[in-house]
């Protein structure tokens, strides 16, 4: 019978064994597509500002983390929520108020969206579509930035495309009101997952360094109606 | 990896991606083959790796991770390949035997012919796990990062596979044994 060791040794052998070099055909099928084949540079605009963690124990990290949270978290002015303003009576809402609802193209994607709710929380959905195949974000928090962008976010639960939206992504899509309305998607894609939607946002806001830039926002193509 | 090569890909400079392209084809093209254990998957994997690392380069927010990252699309990209060849192709083909010659750790063809098998019966998720750390030498931390799985599963999932592999192995030495007692 085979040690633990042993099979380890045997494993690793077999596995040095075979195939290394990538045929040129393969590479210059690729290399002959690439010009045809647009970058996806709207959809998450940022390159990491710093990568502190990375550098730091892992206690300092998460204390680093959670002083941004919580000094952002502090500095929120009262308007940084987005959909109808909270009512200061107790009675509850019937129906829970549209946040953001349409069907429209945005980056090259086709985007039906169904957000209801307020800063507490948020219910509904986003399916995306394009070429690489379609996700379903389901919608959990929303925040309105001071420059105005509404951040609306949750987990992708269901997905087709192994690119760049893989079940358990969180996801955002960010807007700017406008004639047209501005939108770009925003992913958490190599970084541990945020612990919770709006966490998320601090997260990526942080890494950003502030607010998403005029430049990496797309108009849409269709409509989308925006909560107050 | 030259993470100013990176940067320029991402910033959209063909020939700095055409560089990154050469550079980690032959380390993609292997790990894929050593997944898929077929020769025409693990060039289409790989070429989709490629690509979808083209479009995607732009979302990597740590260039210094290009190589972390390279190998979580080209896992995804056998994945879908291992899917389409159990749809479209339930047998697969089996290595071209002239690719299993030398290897100086195994002690026989038929050690080979056992663990291919062996290997064959486990799902792609526990062939990711063994290749990436087994052949690619990534501590488990690292192999649960690329992946975007718990450690603990990563460890379950090492353990299983080789479980299954050492059964593979033994399930050749035991007719071998009965037969030295006679």
């Amino acid at each position: 019978m085979s040690t633990d060791r042993e099979t380890t040794r045997i494993v690793r052998s077999w596995l040095e064994e075979g195939v290394t070099a990538l045929p040129d055909r393969v590479l210059d099928a690729v290399l002959d597509q690439v010009p045809a084949t647009p970058q996806r540079r709207s959809w998450w605009p940022s390159r990491r500002i710093a990568q502190m963690n990375k550098f730091l124990p892992a206690a300092l990290a998460a204390a680093a983390v959670l002083v941004v949270a919580v000094v952002g978290y502090n500095l929120l002015p009262q308007s940084n929520t987005v959909g109808p303003p909270v009512p200061t009576a107790v009675t509850p809402s019937p129906s829970p108020a549209p946040l953001a609802r349409g069907t429209f193209k945005a980056n090259g994607a086709t985007v039906e969206l169904d957000a209801t709710g307020g800063a507490s929380s948020v219910t509904g959905s986003m399916t995306v579509t394009d070429e690489s195949g379609a996700f379903t974000v389901d919608l959990e928090c929303t925040r309105t930035t001071n420059a105005g962008l509404i951040w609306i976010g949750g987990d992708v639960t269901e997905s087709a495309n192994i690119s760049y939206a893989p079940k358990g992504t969180r996801a955002a899509i960010v807007f700017k009101r406008g004639t047209p309305v501005q939108a770009v998607f925003v992913f958490q894609l190599d970084d541990p997952q945020s612990a919770s939607c709006q966490a998320f946002f601090d997260d990526m806001i942080a890494i950003i360094g502030g607010e998403i830039s005029e430049d990496k926002l797309d108009p849409i193509e269709g409509t989308v109606e925006l909560g107050p | 990896m030259d993470t100013d090569l990176v940067v320029r890909a991402q910033n959209g400079d063909e020939q700095a991606f055409a560089s990154l392209a050469v550079a980690a084809g032959d380390r993609l093209h292997a790990v894929a083959h050593r997944i898929l254990r077929d020769t025409d998957l693990a060039e289409d994997a790989t070429q989709q790796a490629l690509l979808s690392m083209w479009r995607d380069l732009p979302q990597l927010r740590d260039p210094a991770r290009f190589d972390a990252w390279s190998y979580r699309l080209l896992v995804r990209a056998c994945y879908v390949q291992g899917r389409r060849a159990r749809q479209w192709s339930p047998n697969l083909r089996l290595l071209p035997a002239d690719e299993s010659s030398g290897g100086d750790g195994l002690s026989s063809v038929v050690d080979r012919d056992q663990l291919e098998r062996g290997f064959r019966r486990l799902s792609l998720d526990h062939r990711a796990v063994v290749v990436l750390h087994h052949y690619l030498d990534m501590p488990l931390e690292a192999v649960a990062e690329t992946l975007g799985i718990p450690l603990g599963t990563v460890k379950s999932r090492l353990l299983h596979a080789m479980r299954g592999l050492r059964a593979a192995l033994d399930a050749d030495a035991r007719p071998a044994l009965q037969e030295a007692s006679r």
